[in-house]
């Protein structure tokens, strides 16, 4: 391998580069489009849940009660029918998401201190949602009338990392994972179908140039604008959506860069198996993007998933990064607790050079 | 010469799955000697450079190249070779300079040799004041010049060129000749190919390919021997009854009008050719497209398709005519300015290099391509606004065949028949007589895919006239197809013409001009001459000149005019 014929290289590769806008664009606002996309719309905090309460007692407790689901901020007052019919009617409609009913001796049973039993029912359509919900009216329930849960086994649930559960505290760094698995490889796999769909290549085929040479020439410019993308997703992260940081800048800016190398062989590998840059583009987002969202537990945690699933996000790189990212930035933790991703990290980037290096054939067919 | 030779190939074969593409193959080049690989698309040229600059594994065979095995060490072949592949192969937003530096680079070329080369090459190609322009916005002419540059740059020994010329204006193609005359003069190896039958003349050795087999090696005074005694110029005082009596004997296998009493005749068989009337034949040394029309139909006995018919005579009822018609996209300007009128019956040929505006041309008058200026009408009906009906009234052979090669022939005979509107009960027997008048008659249950491009050629020339149509456009559709085929697509073309189509074709093969009435030479865009062959020649005093003289003596004037004005 020669340093200037493979440097030659890299140069033309980023003269064409800076010259095309379109490969500027994906690079520079594709990632900042996704990650304030995602940083704003993506959110599992339940907020202002429509509820309406029908209130059959009519009395100071019933009132109270009520009064206390509606003010925190997860719950709103959608209305106060005066029928269990009526109310089901709302839900079905959709203007309701949850129903507090209260029957009519409620304040009579309490000041005599029998059980009080009151019926809140879930629209169970979202799911996560209405597990959120229920839990959130069960807590205010069982607080009530005095603001404090008195039963025999009082558990003192903390939660650790993230204590006022914000989801955006959590989806931000698993974004960096998500963003980073995307536009790289894209832009590297597109680079080398260009060349492939244009014939320019069979110069290059046709040229001392070495197979080590061209994949490395190509590599190094898009791991470049790989570091920048970097650079840019945790700058917006940090500054913009104020993540609070609970571990290592340095630690999480090397293995990012690790994880983009990684990244970026992956969409050299699909180049060597694809003709044009249609092809490219649809395998490199079928292979990268997909799973990066479904199955890198960016969203869905994966030791929810099916055993079938688990052992396939084990062979997305996306997921190693997501437990790395939401490591260091929410749990503070070291190489001492991430050495296991960084290393599958480290093996799967061998790999996938590897691999490239076999398929990569200065042959036209 | 007791040098090694350059290149050894034996029996050189390529197969794709199951198909084969090449086989056969077996020639040695001596060093400083040129060979040109002749034949039309398909024939198997491309694969067979390829293998040769090592980037493509043959199948079968050994092949040696400046002394490695291309499949043992195909590194060592690659790193010592200039291989220039079809189409453009630079990087179009690198500028010229750029492009050559990294081409240099890529091959250890040392600072100082590459600053000295570069200044020589660009010189020669006549692009020294281009250097710092993007490729990509030069002339597809000079791109192909800067193409070559590359190759040379690191001063290889042997140089691979996949069809350089094609589609290039003749200035630009005879500058291209001139730099790699002067490679040869340093004593490199040239591999070209080539469909253009005057350039296999000017190389050292031919090797004619047709359907991935070998026809013949040899010398091109060796392969115009094969002809000799075969091809004949005959001269008549009644042309038209000339032309009957040639289409008629069955001894002719083609035959060109050369001027207007004139043709150039060639042979199937030695026998000498006797016709009644006794028209004026002389015997004349064979040209190479002569050579290759007699060995290619040595090799495969064609039964050729004629009818005897009528001479055609163009009527006065002008079917198309256009007016300063102009196309611009942005600031480019694709058609500047254009004016022309064609009769029923007659036919004009649109002669320039790719990028001279034919294709935009003829798309206007299609009604495909509003103009951006100017006024056409295409069977008294306007261009612009009545592009619908223009549409139904016309047909049009594309460049790139508009067939659909998943279906078999019959399947898109009845498409075009049925998206013209032909009534049911008419259908068969429109489809059966389009096939006749397109001398279409190979199997129609087979894929599109699977037929070779001449038989294509004459499908999507059926599929075009199923609908009866007064106009044909046909924008190059002779483009790769070998001489011989090329005469019969004439013959089918001037058959119609007769029967009173008007007819507007395009094509970059100037000695086609000769079929044609009359001729549109283009260059940028520009109309730079409009007339019989016969008043152009004598407009520049030239009679008797070739169809390129012609047209290079019109760039010059024109080339003239703009700089006077």
């Amino acid at each position: 391998m020669k340093l200037s014929r493979t440097l030659a290289f890299s140069r033309k590769e980023t003269l064409e580069i800076v010259r095309d806008p379109i490969t500027v664009w994906i690079a520079v606002f594709m990632p900042l489009v996704i990650l304030f996309l995602f940083g704003y719309a993506l959110s599992f905090d339940v907020e202002e849940a429509p509820l309406v309460v029908v209130d059959h007692d009519r009395s100071a407790a019933s009132r109270a009660l009520a009064d206390q689901f509606v003010n925190t901020s997860y719950f709103r007052l959608a209305a106060s029918p005066q029928s269990e019919e009526e109310a089901e009617h709302l839900v079905m409609r959709g203007k309701a998401r949850a129903v507090l009913v209260i029957p009519p001796d409620f304040g009579r049973r309490l000041r005599k201190g029998q059980d009080a039993p009151v019926e809140f029912l879930v629209d169970g359509t979202y799911a996560s949602t209405a597990a959120i919900v229920s839990a959130y009216g069960r807590a205010i329930i069982y607080a009530f009338p005095k603001g404090t849960l008195e039963l025999p086994v009082q558990p003192q649930v903390r939660v650790w990392y993230n204590p006022q559960l914000r989801s955006r505290d959590f989806i931000v760094p698993g974004l960096f994972a998500v963003i980073l698995m995307a536009f790289p490889p894209l832009l590297t796999a597109l680079a080398v179908a260009r060349e492939k769909e244009l014939g320019t290549i069979a110069q290059i085929y046709a040229s001392p140039l070495g197979k080590f040479e061209f994949m490395v020439g190509k590599l190094l410019p898009y791991a470049v604008i790989a570091f920048a993308q970097l650079a840019l997703v945790l700058a917006a992260g940090f500054l913009w959506f104020k993540v609070p940081m609970h571990g290592s800048f340095a630690l999480l800016i090397a293995l990012g860069a690790l994880y983009v190398i990684c990244t970026v062989s992956i969409g050299l590998l699909v180049s060597t198996l694809v003709k044009t840059q249609v092809a490219a583009m649809l395998v490199t987002l079928i292979l990268t993007l997909m799973p990066a969202f479904l199955f890198s537990g960016f969203i869905y945690p994966v030791f929810t998933m099916p055993e079938l699933f688990q052992g396939y996000s084990a062979r997305v790189p996306a997921m190693y990064f997501v437990n790395i990212s939401r490591g260091i930035v929410m749990r503070g933790a070291g190489l001492a607790d991430l050495w296991f991703n960084v290393a599958v990290l480290v093996g799967y980037t061998a790999v996938v050079l590897g691999l490239s290096s076999l398929l990569f054939n200065k042959r036209v067919a | 010469m007791s040098a090694a030779p350059v290149i050894t190939a034996d029996s050189l074969a390529r197969r794709f799955g199951k198909r084969t593409v090449l086989e056969g193959v077996s020639f040695d080049l001596s060093p400083g000697e040129v060979l040109g690989v002749v034949g039309p698309d398909g024939a198997g040229k491309s694969t067979l450079l390829q293998m040769l600059a090592a980037i493509l594994r043959p199948s079968s065979g050994r092949c040696r190249v400046l002394g490695s095995d291309v499949r043992k060490a195909p590194g060592r072949v690659q790193a010592q070779v200039g291989y220039m592949s079809q189409g453009f192969s630079l990087y179009d937003r690198l500028t010229v300079a750029e492009n050559l530096a990294f081409a240099a680079a890529i091959r250890d070329v040392p600072r100082a040799a590459y600053l000295e080369r570069k200044g020589v090459l660009l010189a020669m190609a006549g692009l020294a004041r281009f250097e710092g322009r993007r490729e990509g916005a030069l002339s597809g002419g000079m791109r192909k010049k800067l193409a070559l540059c590359a190759n040379l740059i690191h001063e290889p020994p042997l140089l691979i060129l996949d069809e350089p010329s094609l589609g290039v204006d003749p200035l630009s193609r005879r500058e291209l000749w001139k730099i790699l005359d002067a490679a040869r003069t340093a004593g490199r190896s040239i591999v070209f190919a080539t469909s253009y039958m005057d350039e296999a003349d000017a190389s050292d050795r031919v090797l004619l390919l047709r359907d991935g087999r070998p026809l013949a090696v040899g010398s091109p005074a060796e392969l115009r021997g094969v002809a000799r005694g075969r091809v004949y110029r005959a001269t008549a005082s009644d042309p038209a009854a000339l032309e009957r009596q040639l289409t008629a004997a069955p001894e002719v296998l083609s035959f060109q009008k050369r001027t207007a009493d004139t043709f150039r005749i060639q042979l199937a068989g030695d026998a000498p050719l006797r016709l009644p009337g006794a028209p004026v034949l002389e015997p004349v040394e064979p040209s190479m497209e002569d050579a290759f029309t007699v060995v290619a139909a040595a090799s495969a006995p064609v039964t050729a398709a004629k009818e005897a018919r009528e001479p055609r005579a163009p009527s006065a009822e002008v079917r198309v005519s256009a007016e300063g018609m102009t196309r611009r996209f942005d600031d480019f300007v694709a058609v500047d300015d254009v004016s022309l009128t064609v009769k029923a019956g007659e036919v004009l040929g649109l002669l320039g290099p790719n990028g001279a505006g034919k294709t935009t041309l003829i798309r206007m008058l299609c009604g495909l391509l509003p103009p951006s200026d100017g006024r056409g009408l295409v069977a008294g009906l306007d261009v612009a606004r009545q592009s619908e009906r223009v549409r139904a009234s016309i047909g049009y052979v594309s460049q790139k065949v508009s067939l659909f090669t998943d279906l078999t022939a019959q399947e898109n005979l009845d498409f075009f028949a049925r998206a013209y509107g032909t009534p049911r009960g008419e259908q068969v027997r429109r489809i059966d007589r389009a096939c006749d008048r397109a001398g279409y008659d190979a199997p129609r249950d087979g894929l599109v895919r699977s037929l070779s491009s001449a038989v294509r050629q004459r499908l999507a020339l059926a599929s075009a006239i199923v609908h009866r149509p007064k106009v044909l456009f046909l924008d190059e559709p002779t483009s790769g197809v070998d001489p011989l085929a090329r005469f019969r697509f004439w013959r089918l073309i001037d058959a119609l013409a007769a029967e009173g189509v008007a007819v507007i074709v395009s094509t970059h093969y100037l000695e086609e001009a000769t079929y044609c009435d009359r001729l549109g030479l283009m260059m940028d865009g520009r109309m730079i001459a409009l007339g019989p062959l016969s008043t152009l020649q004598a407009e520049l005093g030239l009679s008797e000149a070739r169809v390129e003289d012609v047209f290079l003596g019109f760039i010059a004037r024109a080339r003239g005019q703009a700089r006077a004005a």
